[in-house]
């Protein structure tokens, strides 16, 4: 059986192909633009052409993320934290369960518990805000005139902790600058800004009740600092997953398998 | 009684009146919008239109005094005994969030800050007050006694802290009956006992109906949804006849009787509990029905609480029926301006059972401490009896809509086993 899970989120749009005995047959992220609905159909047609599918060979098509409504291609829609958990366990399966995601995205940050079963237990976001966001560290990087990448480097460069108090992205571009006059170095500055919403992803997650196993998904996880200091603030190895951005997409796959394998039971059932 | 003074009148103000185009043009759209979700929602009772209409005051009747009051804790009873129209003053509208706080301060809640924007508009129902009459259940309503005493004459209830009627009965009666004697000032009548009696047994009444609309709901919650329930029960304290209300009220009933489903329903059933959902502010009923779940009971003061249970009368002496409205609005009430939450707390749980409920929602407003203080035992309390639980934290704007729509949706979701 295959399944297709496309996760629609506010800055990408991200589809997965899987199939049951195989694993994922392919995989792609794409810029969501301004047409949510546009981009969806284009990259379930592209991606299907790629492997030569065709719409009448998968089971179920499930959509998630911020544009999950928007699309009209899906057959089962679900929120991205449930997706998110259960393609994290979908990657992760071999060692000891994982117990804690932090998802680090575009325009929110997720915590996601689980029990030892793997079912969710608490979830938690931020609020209405771009503190403690991918967003973030996006700003500060142009107030020091750093691409990202090089911003990332920067930080990872540094071994002063310099304390930055502001995770508000506009509050944050004042307090930088007040630190470059000070004569502080870029570097330094980079991994305060990291260490900063390191901090504050950590107190979200303590407040949530999350525990060792840790996964890091999203965007944000492909950014070694941010990494480097979660594991400092946790005080604990923290495990990304292969495609951390399409993990969600993924799940969304896994989720709409799990339901075609139910509803085909209750019919077979039904029968005998 | 004498009508002893509150304030210190050599403080008085002057009042003063704001007058904001952008403000004025912006809460109407936030009327338009609500009104266009209501007008999405299927099935709604043929008579709606009279319950819309007394939402937005525009049932009125203006040949006696309107009495502009805030909280469940004044009792409505006591003002119609005393010749008065009483007006619910507590407002929901987004816009006007801005013009309260460019008077009141920054970190009051919205409902206040509204609700007082309606007081400086000269347009408003609330301006065509002659009275108001508030109880000191939250710091914000303590405060905005003595402000709005400069626009009307104005009345504090004073509330005990503690919820014991054995200790505290006598001084809340005493605090009804200073009420009295201020209604008295205001419509020239006394509240006389052939009055006040009459007046419980018509609150009685509409606590009834209430009830009934509620019976059907749990039986069948696609009969009416939880938005056109909280319409309806607004409207009766919008200064409508009571008398028309409740033959309106009868015509839904009769009308939702008959409804029959198509099919089974699997919707989850919450009950929701927190702070009020006030006209137009019907965000977090909308975002739930929108969600998938119905809310087959709430203990929101602007909801079913209101009209929970009717006051009990035993006996039918004037001093009585105060002791009456006292156990009822103040000693029974689950609001979070008393010591001990227990009242709320078995209320929820209670109701969690009797409405045979899924999950209980809490709807914590930003800038009430009162309501977010409580939040930490309440989770805590139905995590150990394992029903579950969801704190919505939001205030009166739509930019969290989206955020909060994942957070609700991933809920509901964890109800399931897929």
């Amino acid at each position: 059986m295959i399944s297709v899970g496309i996760d629609i989120g506010s800055t990408t749009t991200k589809m997965v192909i899987l199939d049951k005995e195989q694993g994922i047959l392919a995989q792609k992220l794409v810029a969501t633009g301004a047409v949510p609905g546009e981009t969806a159909d284009e990259l379930f047609r592209t991606l299907l052409d790629s492997v030569s599918l065709t719409p009448e060979q998968i089971a179920i098509v499930a959509t998630t993320g911020y544009g999950r409504h928007l699309v009209d291609i899906g057959d089962s829609v679900m929120t991205e934290i449930k997706a998110c958990a259960a393609g994290v366990q979908y990657e992760c399966m071999e060692a000891e369960p994982i117990r804690t995601i932090i998802d680090v995205g575009g325009q929110d940050t997720k915590v996601i518990t689980l029990t030892g079963d793997g079912q969710i237990e608490d979830f938690s976001m931020n609020d209405k805000c771009a503190a403690g966001t991918g967003r973030f560290l996006e700003v500060l990087a142009q107030k020091l005139e750093l691409s990202y990448d090089a911003f990332v480097e920067e930080a990872l460069k540094s071994d002063t902790l310099l304390h930055m108090s502001s995770t508000c992205a506009v509050f944050a571009e004042s307090e930088v600058v007040g630190l470059l006059a000070r004569g502080e170095a870029k570097a330094d500055v980079a991994a305060g800004a990291h260490d900063a919403i390191a901090g504050r992803i950590a107190s979200m997650i303590r407040r949530t009740g999350g525990s060792s196993r840790f996964a890091f998904v999203g965007g944000g996880s492909l950014n070694g600092a941010l990494l480097r200091a979660m594991e400092e603030h946790l005080n604990a190895e923290v495990t990304v997953p292969a495609s951390p951005q399409l993990v969600v997409a993924l799940g969304a796959a896994v989720v709409g398998a799990k339901k075609v394998e139910k509803r085909d039971a209750s019919v077979s059932e039904g029968g005998g | 009684m004498k009508n002893e003074p509150q304030f210190d009148e050599r403080y008085r103000l002057s009042p003063r009146h704001v007058d904001n185009p952008g403000v004025e043009k912006r809460s109407r759209a936030v009327l338009h919008q609500q009104q266009q979700h209501l007008d999405r929602l299927r099935n709604r009772p043929r008579n709606i239109a009279y319950f819309e209409h007394a939402v937005r005051g525009e049932n009125i009747s203006d040949a006696a005094p309107l009495v502009g009051y805030f909280c469940n804790m004044t009792p409505p009873e006591l003002i119609r005994a005393a010749g008065g129209v009483p007006v619910r003053l507590g407002c929901g509208n987004a816009a006007l969030v801005q013009t309260g706080e460019e008077v009141l301060a920054g970190d009051i809640c919205p409902l206040a800050k509204a609700s007082f924007a309606c007081v400086v508009d000269e347009r408003s129902i609330a301006s065509r007050c002659d009275a108001f009459v508030l109880p000191t259940s939250c710091d914000a309503k303590t405060k905005l006694g003595e402000i709005l005493e400069d626009y009307r004459p104005t009345f504090m209830i004073h509330l005990p802290p503690e919820q014991n009627h054995e200790l505290f009965l006598k001084e809340t009666v005493k605090s009804y009956q200073r009420l009295e004697a201020f209604l008295g000032g205001v419509t020239g009548r006394k509240v006389s006992r052939k009055a006040l009696l009459h007046a419980v047994r018509q609150g009685r009444e509409q606590a009834g109906l209430v009830r009934r609309l509620q019976e059907i709901r749990s039986e069948c919650p696609g009969a009416l949804s939880v938005q056109d329930l909280f319409l309806m029960i607004q409207a009766a304290s919008s200064g409508v006849d009571m008398e028309e209300w409740c033959r309106e009220c009868r015509n839904v009933i009769t009308e939702i009787e008959g409804y029959s489903p198509e099919r089974r329903r699997f919707r989850h059933r919450v009950v929701l509990t927190g702070a009020p959902a006030i006209w137009p502010n019907f965000k977090p009923l909308s975002l739930l029905e929108e969600c998938g779940a119905d809310v087959v009971a709430d203990t929101l003061c602007s909801g079913t609480e209101s009209c929970y249970d009717p006051v009990v009368i035993d006996e039918t002496g004037h001093k009585s029926l105060l002791r009456a409205l006292s156990l009822r609005y103040v000693f029974a009430s689950p609001c979070p301006a008393f010591i001990s939450q227990g009242k709320r707390l078995n209320r929820v749980i209670n109701l969690v059972d009797e409405f045979t409920a899924d999950a209980v929602i809490n709807y914590s407003l930003r800038l009430c401490q009162l309501f977010d203080a409580e939040t930490y035992r309440l989770s805590q309390v139905l995590k150990q009896r394992q029903i579950p639980f969801m704190n919505m934290r939001t205030d009166y704007s739509l930019e969290d809509i989206e955020q909060l729509r994942v957070r609700l949706e991933a809920f509901l979701e964890t109800l399931e086993e897929i």
